[in-house]
């Protein structure tokens, strides 16, 4: 590991003896052979080898934390300075690789079997089948396409959040009130906000919003035609996100220098030149942030969708989770909904690493 | 089910101190006698246990359950001493649906836990869940409960794969199994010859409508529709007219368009069996032979066609193509949206209690309406005779006790003797009569007298108790194949169907169609070989 | 002030436009903050409804229906049964009491473990294998974006054979993965807000990294672990989907119940309207009482 790059230089005068580096390597080494030989013991006990073994797997999981802790010591024990400064991230990555890592790969596995739940036989790897299944079904490519559209309605998001997070910071009364009150959407859980919004408030014929439009002299609809249907969904979604995005760019307004916007009043500058000179490039940091985090939230949008209309009308609101959802649970077609799922995380991968380029690149222009 | 029932006998009946006192009387008498003499003190039983709660108590609560619970165990008593399955813990798969299920089942079984010294510990699962988490248990061996509360779809995934322990002689006769209705006697409840399943519902959809829509002088003019060739057309007549109840839009039939968790499927069942189901052989989803499936024959398309003509002519109402059966029978029907409906016994009874419905007292209900013709897949020719087929949607709940418990005796037996206390004779009557869930499935739940003199007025339980007993034995009954998988067959089809309403396939028969390419698909992944032997078993083919 | 009165008519259009702006500015508040809690009054409404002031979509309690205890009641918690014995209520705690066991310790691991992790990568570079640190960075946000489908059959045998199933522990740890990433993301902004020559003060007095982190740098970035930790709280207590594919009996949890009051017996509008009333409450609590830590914490170190 090279401090070149650190910003908080520290003095690492260790001094670190040939006989503590030893000892490090010998804790960690020691457990991970412990660890190692329990592993291998439970095999061979659950594959019939052996007569003795533990009833689950629990022991090696201790004997994995009792590595983890060693590794993490060991750190210290052998790289001083420098391993006090590892032992920062260390145990997260250890944590979420050790969780993971499993899972990850016996998905992978899964993904290229031919396993319904229901099939006496259990997971058949099958090659490339469904990966051809997956070119073929158009309704897949139809959720795709709408996830387009829901991450697009992200910027509406951010506009309206945008226009509230001012409003809060601006010279008002009742202002905690108000703060209270427009977080509380964030709070209902998507079961609830799916039965009490989409299917009670919502509803055509008793529902108040229904009574309004009504009593106004018009025909409510709501989930019939496709496209207000999709609208529907989306203004759902972004009333339980719209508040998070608040509170982030709100934040960040708050923390902005006041000398700089006092001098650009004294400027004569009027209220939109301000923000839009001053306020909105400062506050871009914070706009990628919550607009990152947001889209990745909306990528997973799929509880409000499975409840209220299952993907219809025809699909036209189908996200790319609820689809795969059906496959996964309605009909325990596991194999090709895991598989489905794969290709929308490698898609998610690459579309949020060029995301991510893109604004990084674009950030170091402004301001 | 049955809020209205019971408040029938809320409002009827008039609690007599002495008759109570009696009752406890006679409890007390039970639990002494030998087993022998328990038949004398059964009707006994029986009258007192629908007369708890007793009038002006509200709902029933937790102790009511209870107390039923434990004037209901002098079965178990016959059979079962005092502690004698101490230190037995039994674990118990159900639903929690609306607070019921499941939480009636602990309130039945506290009293037997306490004569009977076991302990049960409680699973309860979301009915959206159920499906999905059972594949998932079977499917990773994760299935680590003794009992299950299970509908007899499932059957195929579960019996099938010898999960469960079969049913000993003592609990036979313990539950008095011949007094089921037909339909649930074997082969439902049993694989290969072996009996497995404890009933504790029955199941079939019945056809309900609004009798202010119907007869002389009415906004239709006619009588109640007793085909679907008559529905079609009274659906289409009734465009434009006005609801002689709310003053909106009067509708026809109310037909699900979107999918529920693959129970919507059984509603297009409903408009197919009539055509679909010919006397002359049970199978009416597959080919019994090859698992080719029938749904995209001439029946079946012509069912899709009824519906598909119903949207083109505007004969629902708004955003139909959003509702889901719960919203046709809850949002629409019982709020006096629509005039014809199909679903199983409890919508009948909601809409008599003016406080759960705004269509109050004008519900009538009906059989599962016939055909005029009737197609014939094995001579691959409609036929012009009348034909009747009611639909056994989902056959009803019952509760199995799982393999798991093989090899330790008491606590096999401790397992047996709750599922046969909750499927027991008299318990079975308060279910049916009570907001439970639970449906009358026994030929004694209708014997007419015994709900008069708790209270019920004659011609409502008729009506209503006799459109379903008039189901169940039906000798045409549309009875579902309890093959594996059988929920992906059905949820896979209502998505497809959702698709073929919204106009993304060309036509009726092109839906069907892509329901056939994909139940084919299915077949093939679980093993056709298997699925047909499977298949025939459970038609008792 | 002379300036006003001299000219009279700029004066009345400055505070003519002063008070355009005032009501427009509240006006539109008003309207956000009817938006926010009208579906949140009508939740809480429905609760106290019967069937048919559900089906009628009657609006305003006591104007056009009588407020009953209907909902509370297929929960135990009116004042009618509350003296009673009631299973209902009983699991209806029982799950509360997992709800709040569970998603308080996983966002507390969530906030120790991702705050550590967040300060080393504001702070140092690392370099494990091909990966720097906006590697790690990206690596720690992937997480965020596994469909949870994909995880959900590996899950289920990972945590049998483990022995993890229907354990909070087993929950604890996955709410733990799920929320890492948006602690880290937002630690992150926070930490690098913190201006680095106060550690080095520290440095200098003689602390170690270590300590200059736990007396510096920690009460600094206090907020910002506060609202991550409110927003890790409110995710976990909302999760379902595996918390009904995880739990059987001892860890179930709140959400499974709200979705249990639907079914082939229709749905329990006021039931369900009870309980997501009863489970937003605590939210709603910390909400209140936490709110200015919310703002202050989150990202306010982003703007440079």
């Amino acid at each position: 590991m090279n401090t070149d790059g650190d910003l908080l230089h520290t003095v690492t005068a260790d001094n670190i003896s040939d006989s503590r580096k030893r000892l490090g390597k010998l804790i960690v080494w020691s457990t991970a052979l412990c660890c190692m030989m329990l592993a291998l013991l439970q095999t061979m006990y659950q594959a019939g080898r052996i007569g003795i073994g533990f009833e689950t797997w629990r022991p090696i999981l201790y004997a994995y934390m009792l590595w983890a802790t060693a590794l993490c010591a060991a750190q210290v024990i052998v790289n001083g300075e420098k391993g006090k400064r590892t032992l920062f991230v260390l145990p997260a990555a250890l944590f979420v690789v050790s969780l993971v890592v499993f899972p990850l790969l016996f998905a992978l596995y899964i993904s290229f079997t031919d396993w319904n739940l229901a099939s006496p036989n259990g997971p058949q790897p099958n090659g490339w089948d469904n990966l051809v299944q997956m070119w073929n079904d158009s309704f897949y490519w139809n959720a795709l396409t709408n996830m387009v559209y829901y991450v697009l309605a992200v910027c509406v998001e951010y506009v309206i959040a945008f226009g509230l997070a001012l409003l809060l910071n601006a010279q008002i009364r009742a202002r905690k009130f108000f703060r209270v009150v427009f977080l509380l959407p964030l709070m209902l859980s998507p079961v609830a906000v799916s039965w009490m919004i989409g299917k009670s408030m919502l509803e055509v014929r008793f529902g108040p919003i229904s009574r309004i439009i009504r009593d106004l002299g018009g025909e409510p609809t709501f989930f019939g035609d496709p496209e207000i249907a999709r609208f529907m969904i989306m203004a759902m979604d972004a009333w339980t996100f719209i508040p998070f995005m608040m509170i982030m760019l709100l934040a960040g307004l708050q923390a902005l220098p006041s000398e700089i916007l006092e001098a650009s009043k004294v400027d004569g500058a009027s209220g939109w030149q301000s923000f839009k000179e001053i306020i909105f490039p400062l506050m871009l940091p914070v706009s990628v942030t919550a607009i990152v985090i947001r889209i990745i939230f909306k990528l997973k949008l799929a509880d409000i969708i499975i409840n209220v209309t299952s993907g219809g009308p025809g699909g036209a609101t189908d996200s790319v989770t609820s689809f795969i959802f059906r496959e996964y649970r309605d009909r325990s077609n596991v194999g090709y909904g895991t598989l489905l799922a794969m290709v929308y995380l490698v898609l998610i991968v690459i579309f949020v690493t060029l995301f991510l380029k893109l604004v990084s690149r674009w950030m170091e222009r402004p301001a | 089910m049955k809020v209205e029932l019971y408040n029938y006998i809320k409002a009827a009946q008039k609690m007599n101190r002495r008759q109570v006192l009696k009752g406890s009387a006679a409890i007390g008498a039970v639990a002494m006698m030998p087993k022998t003499a328990l038949a004398g003190a059964h009707g006994n039983v029986r009258a007192e246990i629908l007369k708890i709660p007793g009038v002006g108590a509200g709902s029933p609560t937790d102790s009511d359950w209870q107390k039923v619970g434990e004037m209901c165990l002098g079965a178990t008593k016959g059979n079962v001493s005092e502690g004698e399955f101490e230190g037995v813990e039994l674990t118990f798969m159900g639903l929690n649906n609306q607070n019921l299920h499941n939480f009636l089942f602990r309130g039945f079984l506290k009293p037997w836990e306490a004569y009977t010294g076991a302990k049960i510990n409680w699973i309860d699962l979301a009915q959206a869940d159920y499906n999905a988490r059972l594949q998932q248990s079977i499917a990773t061996g994760t299935a680590d409960f003794d009992i299950i509360e299970m509908g007899a779809p499932f059957e195929g995934d579960v019996l099938g794969k010898g999960m469960a322990s079969e049913m000993p002689e003592w609990v036979k006769e313990q539950i008095d199994m011949d007094d089921y209705v037909d339909y649930l006697k074997a082969p439902v409840g049993t694989w290969g010859g072996k009996t497995y399943r404890v009933s504790i519902d029955g199941d079939c959809h019945t056809f309900a409508y609004r009798k202010d829509y119907f007869g002389e002088g009415s906004i239709t003019g006619r009588d109640v529709p007793t085909t679907w060739q008559e529905i079609n057309q009274v659906s289409k007549d009734l465009i434009g007219k006005e609801d002689p109840l709310t003053g909106l839009p009067a509708h026809g039939y109310l037909d699900p368009l979107k999918g529920w968790g693959g129970f919507g499927f059984y509603f297009l069942e409903n408009r197919a069996s009539a055509y679909a189901k010919h006397p002359n052989s049970p199978a009416w989803l597959f080919e019994p032979d090859t698992m080719k499936p029938m749904v995209n024959n001439p029946a079946w398309v012509q069912a899709i066609q009824d519906v598909m003509d119903l949207i083109d002519a505007g004969a629902y109402p708004t955003d139909q193509i959003n509702a889901d059966p719960g919203t046709t029978a809850f949002q629409q029907f019982l709020a006096g949206t629509g005039s014809m409906l199909m679903w199983w016994g409890d919508v009948g009874s909601n809409a008599r209690t003016s406080d759960t419905s705004v269509v109050g007292d004008v519900a009538g209900f009906g059989v599962n309406p016939a055909s005029e013709r009737v197609y014939n897949a094995k001579a691959g020719a409609w036929e012009e005779t009348r034909n009747e087929a009611p639909n056994m949607a989902y056959i009803g709940w019952g509760v199995y006790v799982m393999a798991t418990v093989e090899g330790d005796e008491k606590k096999k037996k401790a397992a047996w003797s709750a599922a046969a206390h909750l499927g027991g004779k008299d318990l079975s009557l308060w279910a049916s009569a009570y907001p439970s869930g639970f449906q009358p499935y026994r030929n004694s739940h209708f014997q007419y007298d015994e709900w008069e003199e708790a209270g019920y007025e004659r011609a409502y339980v008729e009506d209503y108790l006799g459109s379903n007993a008039d189901s169940y034995n039906h000798p045409n009954a549309a009875i579902e194949p309890r093959i594996p998988g059988i929920f992906q067959y059905y949820s896979v089809a209502e998505d497809e169907l959702a698709k073929g309403y919204a106009g993304q396939y060309g036509s009726a028969q092109e839906t069907a169609d892509a329901i056939a390419a994909a139940w084919e698909k299915i077949t093939d992944q679980i093993g056709r070989d298997s699925q047909i032997s499977v298949y025939k078993a459970s038609l008792g083919m | 002030m002379s300036v006003i009165f001299k000219d009279h008519e700029l004066g009345l259009r400055v505070k003519s436009k002063w008070w355009a702006s005032r009501t427009a500015i509240y006006l539109t508040l008003l309207i956000w903050a009817v938006v926010c809690l009208f579906p949140i009054f009508w939740t809480i409404t429905t609760s106290f409804k019967m069937a048919p002031d559900v089906m009628k979509g009657n609006l305003i309690p006591w104007w056009d229906f009588t407020p009953r205890w209907k909902g509370w009641e297929s929960i135990g918690l009116s004042p009618r049964l509350i003296g009673e014995v009631s299973t209902v209520r009983e699991e209806f705690f029982k799950r509360f009491w997992n709800s709040a066991v569970v998603s308080i310790s996983a966002s507390l691991l969530a906030v120790i473990l991702g705050s550590l992790a967040a300060y080393g990568l504001s702070r140092f570079s690392y370099k494990f294998g091909f990966m720097k640190n906006s590697d790690i960075s990206f690596f720690f946000l992937s997480q965020m974006i596994l469909p949870p489908v994909v995880l959900a059959l590996p899950f289920l045998v990972l945590y049998k054979s483990l022995g993890l199933l229907d354990s909070r522990i087993g929950l604890i740890l996955l709410y733990t993965l799920m929320v890492l990433p948006i602690v880290i993301w937002i630690m992150r902004d926070q930490f690098q807000g913190i201006p680095i020559e106060l550690e080095e003060a520290a440095l200098v007095d003689g602390l170690g990294i270590w300590g200059a982190f736990m007396q510096i740098v920690m009460p600094i970035a206090l907020p910002g672990m506060v609202a991550a930790f409110i927003l890790s709280l409110v995710l976990c207590w909302n999760e379902y989907f595996f918390a009904a594919l995880l739990t059987s009996t001892n860890a179930t949890t709140l959400p499974v119940m709200v979705a249990s009051q639907t079914g082939s017996q229709g749905i329990n509008w006021w039931s369900m309207a009870a309980l997501s009333s009863a489970a937003i409450l605590p939210l709603v609590i910390v909400a209140i009482a936490l709110e200015k830590y919310i703002i202050k914490g989150m990202a306010a170190g982003a703007v440079k």
